[in-house]
């Protein structure tokens, strides 16, 4: 019987364990920022006339969970790029490469919208 | 059962005891650790300002140098344009404007929303013939930066300023030129903790 317990509280310890760490590279503070940077930083690097594809899925669970519309998490505000994957909040980012830029979903496969499109159009 | 019989069984029994309650401190150990890194990773921002460093050299060195020749723009009767210089974030459409971020204002003691200049960019062009006397300078943005980055040069300090220098040779008709470009990146807030 006590073998059985100690073997239980075993278990229960290491899925407690795994649950934490699986959780932890989820949360919306990290994604937010993770997110924001890469798309600044993707900006940055690009040309214009250059069209980038950026795979979203983990941000778009994250902000469906929270009732929050894919088209709606990714934002641009002059050279400032913000991110919002929950009702409170958002992380924002800004970009050097003065050039007029243009996001919006992926809607090429309309049965797995999934990413981004980041257009880059002309110099400012 | 004899008394020896007895006596070997009930400390077997408190010998497993105390193994099983010291397994679990030895897990409770574990666990903090696990905890405590993992906590100081995520909580930690992502600090990519040697990266924006090493894209603005590219973009600088893409705007001022085509197939290793040096931009036609750069140059007028008298030889290097003060004109180009004076104009470089536009001639080479560069925008310096930041988000506003929540600083620490030492004069008020709290910290308020302001967005002071975070890049600093610095381009120095030496003839082929003599790399120490440089020809042209071109500088833009913070120049407080600089002395923030100077301080690293004896030990990496977290919250100062990120620079990266880079050079590349390119020519104009027959003449050989060095160009090294430094960017500092300040933007502590947003990727130091």
């Amino acid at each position: 019987m006590e073998n059985v317990v100690f073997i239980i509280l075993n278990v229960l310890f290491l899925t407690i364990l795994i649950l934490f760490l699986a959780r932890q590279g989820q949360g919306a503070i990290v994604l937010e920022q993770s997110y924001a940077k890469q798309i600044a930083l993707l900006i940055d690097s690009a040309k214009p006339g250059m069209t980038i594809i950026l795979d979203m899925g983990k941000a778009k669970d994250l902000a469906e969970k929270n009732n929050l519309e894919f088209k709606d998490i990714v934002k641009k505000t002059d050279n400032v790029i913000t991110i919002r994957l929950s009702e409170k909040g958002g992380y924002s980012y800004s970009y050097f490469n003065d050039v007029d830029v243009s996001l919006y979903p992926d809607t090429s496969n309309p049965e797995k919208v999934n990413s981004y499109v980041i257009k880059i159009n002309e110099y400012n | 059962m004899s008394i020896t019989n007895i006596k070997m069984k009930m400390n077997k029994k408190g010998g497993a005891k105390i193994i099983s309650m010291y397994w679990f401190v030895i897990l409770i150990i574990i666990a903090g650790g696990i905890f405590a890194m993992v906590y100081s990773f995520y909580h930690h921002p992502y600090d990519v300002r040697e990266l924006e460093g090493e894209i603005m050299i590219n973009h600088i060195a893409d705007c001022l140098s085509t197939q290793g020749n040096l931009t036609s723009a750069l140059f007028d009767e008298e030889g290097f344009s003060q004109n180009f210089s004076e104009n470089f974030l536009e001639n080479c459409h560069l925008n310096f404007e930041v988000e506003e971020v929540l600083q620490k204002n030492f004069d008020v003691e709290e910290e308020i929303w302001g967005g002071e200049p975070q890049y600093y960019l610095q381009i120095n062009f030496y003839k082929s013939e003599n790399l120490e006397n440089s020809l042209f300078e071109i500088s833009k943005g913070n120049l407080n930066l600089v002395a923030d980055w100077n301080i690293q040069e004896e030990k990496e300090y977290k919250r100062t300023a990120k620079g990266v220098e880079d050079d590349f040779f390119s020519f104009n008709r027959e003449d050989m030129y060095l160009i090294k470009i430094l960017t500092i990146v300040k933007k502590t807030e947003k990727n130091v903790k």
